[in-house]
């Protein structure tokens, strides 16, 4: 495989690759391929430790508001530690195709709780099934109880339906707008009355609140299940279609090709194998089409993990990486809403652009980003911040030399920039005396180009 | 119809481009600077408890459904019926020469009781059961704007209210740290070597657009700020200097239609009324400085000032002296001018409230918009508000 070949696939597939691995890899393409699933075979759950939710139950919250507060307080702080171990388990996955296909579910099928309980239980599903079987998939997502409760599912009695959860069934996790009716909505969402879940977390199928009466859905007419219902969608071609296009345009290019996303749709009708559609995908030629090479705004997240990636970082507060996320605009386990981040240029407005174009300097350089010219910005800003910058950092340098020694300074953009580099910036860089293959790699990182994967 | 909006509007428009440009130019300055109306959003985040703020000071449904609750004492009468918690007497005067117009039971149909969905309702103006991924002041920069300068948050990052489909307004904090930001010598130098061809459709052309924007933006605020134009004593506190920062703006002149400012912590489902009674304070303190600021500018008769919360708060207190997640609220609208000021309609009935224990709202709140849309900012409320609203009366 070609360097940038291997390269693009490794974005995709992940976080980005360094040379120090990219040679210890197979020379074919489907060797390459191959090894990639191999390695996602096993998933590795997040687990933090929850023991303080031992002994707790709804009584004791009910009758004590003052114990109440305290779990929630617990709770909160929890979830932020979920987010980090998130983090860190992107930044350094033991199955890296299964947590890039872990953080492409968690914005498909969006899901916020406050429970941490639920929300790990939640995140961990999504990785259970990341490469598996779409129909087990969607049938898991419906009982989970972080689901339930944000779609109101728990909600959705035999006397009086709530339509939440099967109105976003169809629309964003199955088979896209218009294409079903309102009818449909109604008739779906009797077959799941009665899904609850208890304290712990665990799906309960209440009985006396499911309805038990004859639905007609989608042309056919039975006492049908909520599984059913999703054996039903599942029929319809149009949901392989509506998910081959999501994964085209986020694996892919964001701008959508009909024909290859037809072609997807083909074999993922065949069995709705995940793993057997990014197979495709992947071994496909036109995957790597010179025009899907850097076609892709990194996500904040991408654009984070990929960083540490080339340069680990440690942040001395855990929480600025909540911070940081935040301007970024993309906290995990925080989605907008149900129809999750918009995504591509949604990305880049002008303080994001802003921000991800000064981050790499500020949390690897203390904000100098080398330029031959007095830094006006620095000087100011230190006066200002009292010589503090806003995240105190400890960046691995010794990592980043060691992975990068094969490559000499001059070449580094090609193992750092995906895609075409403008003209102009390109004659720029050639201008750039390149003192430390550091400091180049922050002016590197400080691109427009850079955004891009 | 004006001579502009027929030109505008009419088939004729095509014909503009023969238009020579000093011609052109006249017009744009003129309708620009002429009456240049803006809008500064305030947002209370968390749930203000309208209740408490415009008291039914003569109604013993509230004062039994809220026995450790009600405010007693103090009350700033209005009228008969209603009245202000006594922390907002800063906005009495403007209360009472007719600047400030209060519209009661403001909400949505099926309303949704979760801050952050509420919130996303409230800035996409969407309905319930749609999900938007723009937000209405970002639609109508996507229609009206040139520069991302042209809509302002003070905040470090952006709200989806400010999010359009392909355009975004900008945030800022501290314009001068942005400044000192954009003006990096290395992004200068990228910049300058740049070049822009067949790439302005291309996602890498649009990152490079975007930089430029954000520079230009950085400068432009910038440059044309002159601080010294607000010379108003403000209270101390972080809501009071966002909008400080927007009467610099304003009152410097800048081509900023929009801005947008936020206080949050009205989530007071425990000991609501100290926590209340001080942001109330912080509000109404900051407000009146912040009108004062633009009369003395001479700036107030061209700016209307809108403040919501994401949702009422319920109507019966609490065990914890505080007040759960409700639906409904007053909506406050600020301006000279106004077609209705004081109360623009009565309270709903507290007999008549729903299945929760909410008021019922009876102003869809994506009416409000389109009435500022058409009647202040003077643009089709089409492809900004997307569902049919009528119109109202208070400006």
């Amino acid at each position: 495989m070609a360097l940038k070949e291997l390269q693009h696939l490794y974005w995709r597939a992940g976080f980005g690759i360094h040379p120090e691995t990219m040679h210890a890899l197979p020379k074919r393409r489907n060797d390459v391929v191959e090894q990639l699933f191999a390695d996602s075979k096993s998933s590795t759950p997040l687990q933090l430790d929850l023991s303080f939710m031992e002994g707790v139950t709804i009584k004791k919250i009910k009758d004590n508001p003052e114990f109440a507060k305290d779990i929630r307080d617990k709770s909160r702080k929890k979830l932020r530690d979920l987010n980090y171990a998130w983090i860190h388990q992107l930044a350094q996955p033991k199955e890296l195709l299964r947590e890039k296909m872990t953080l492409f579910w968690a914005n498909h099928f969006v899901c916020k709780s406050n429970n941490v309980v639920f929300a790990q239980q939640f995140n961990n599903t999504l990785r259970v099934h990341a490469l598996g079987d779409f129909k087990a998939f969607v049938k898991a997502i419906s009982k989970e109880a972080a689901m339930l409760k944000y779609l109101n599912g728990n909600q959705n009695r035999k006397a009086k339906p709530n339509e939440n959860f099967a109105r976003e069934l169809m629309e964003l996790f199955t088979l896209g707008e218009g294409h079903y009716s309102e009818t449909a909505i109604k008739e779906s969402a009797r077959a799941f009355t009665g899904y609850n879940h208890d304290f712990e977390g665990n799906f309960n199928f209440k009985n006396k609140q499911h309805d038990e009466g004859l639905k007609t859905f989608f042309g056919k007419t039975g006492n049908f299940s909520g599984d059913d219902i999703v054996d039903i969608i599942l029929e319809n071609k149009q949901c392989a279609v509506f998910i081959s296009d999501k994964i085209y345009r986020y694996f892919v290019n964001p701008k959508p090709n009909k024909k290859h996303i037809q072609a997807m749709a083909e074999v993922f009708f065949k069995d709705y194998n995940i793993e057997n559609l990014m197979r495709f995908v992947f071994l496909s030629d036109w995957f790597y089409d010179e025009s899907n090479i850097g076609s892709k705004i990194k996500s904040p997240i991408e654009y984070l993990v990929g960083l540490t990636n080339t340069v680990p970082v440690t942040f001395e507060k855990e929480r600025d990486l909540i911070k940081i996320q935040k301007l970024l605009g993309q906290t995990l386990l925080d989605p907008p809403n149900v129809a999750g981040w918009k995504g591509d240029k949604a990305w880049i407005d002008a303080n994001t652009i802003m921000v991800r174009l000064k981050l790499p300097s500020v949390i690897l350089n203390n904000a100098v980003i080398a330029s031959g010219e007095h830094d006006e910005f620095k000087k100011k800003f230190m006066k200002k911040h009292k010589g503090k910058l806003p995240f105190k950092t400890q960046p691995n340098w010794t990592a980043f030399l060691e992975n990068f020694e094969a490559v000499e300074t001059k070449d580094l953009q090609d193992y750092m920039l995906q895609g075409t580099i403008n003209k102009g910036t390109s004659d720029y860089l050639k201008t750039l005396r390149k003192v430390s293959k550091q400091a180049y790699c922050v002016q590197l990182m400080s691109l427009p180009e850079y955004q891009m994967c | 119809m004006d001579r502009r909006k027929f030109l505008k509007n009419s088939a004729l428009a095509s014909s503009l481009f023969f238009v020579p440009n000093f011609v052109k130019a006249f017009e744009s300055v003129a309708s620009e600077r002429l009456g240049y109306k803006r809008l500064v959003i305030v947002q209370l985040a968390g749930g203000n408890d309208g209740l408490n703020t415009i008291i039914p000071h003569n109604n013993d449904l509230y004062y039994n459904a809220r026995p450790k609750l009600a405010i007693t004492k103090d009350i700033i009468k209005l009228n008969d019926d209603l009245g202000f918690h006594p922390s907002l007497s800063p906005l009495r005067a403007l209360f009472d020469n007719g600047e400030l117009s209060i519209i009661n039971n403001v909400g949505y149909p099926n309303p949704v009781r979760s801050h952050f969905r509420s919130m996303d309702i409230w800035q996409t103006a969407s309905g319930s059961d749609e999900y938007l991924q723009s937000g209405w002041l970002g639609r109508y920069l996507d229609q009206h704007g040139k520069q991302p300068y042209n809509a302002i948050e003070i905040d470090e990052q952006l709200s989806l209210a400010m999010k359009g489909e392909h355009f975004n307004g900008i945030a800022t904090n501290d314009f001068r740290v942005l400044y000192n930001s954009a003006k990096d010598p290395y992004f200068k130098n990228v910049l300058s070597h740049y070049n822009d061809a067949h790439l302005s459709e291309h996602n890498l052309g649009y990152l490079y657009q975007t930089m430029i924007e954000a520079k230009s933006s950085a400068n432009y605020i910038f440059e044309h700020t002159d601080v010294k134009t607000s010379q108003e004593t403000y209270p101390q506190n972080a809501f009071a200097k966002q909008l400080k920062n927007v009467a610099q703006f304003i009152n410097s002149d800048l081509d900023t239609k929009v801005f947008y400012a936020s206080l949050g912590g009205f989530d007071t489902h425990a000991n609501q009324n100290n926590k209340q009674t001080k942001l109330l304070s912080q509000y109404a303190g900051s407000v009146a400085a912040f009108v004062n600021d633009l009369k003395r500018n001479d700036t107030f008769k061209d700016t209307l000032i809108l403040t919501f919360s994401e949702f009422g708060r319920r109507v019966k207190q609490n065990a914890a002296n505080g007040t759960d997640h409700g639906a409904a609220n007053n909506v406050f609208v600020i301006g000279k001018g106004l077609k209705q000021a004081g109360f623009y309609n009565d309270l709903a009935s507290l007999n008549d409230l729903d299945t929760n224990g909410d008021l019922k709202y009876n102003v869809d709140f994506r009416s409000v918009y389109a009435t500022i849309l058409s009647k202040w900012m003077d643009v089709s409320v089409e492809e900004i508000i997307p569902s049919q609203q009528k119109q109202l009366n208070f400006i």
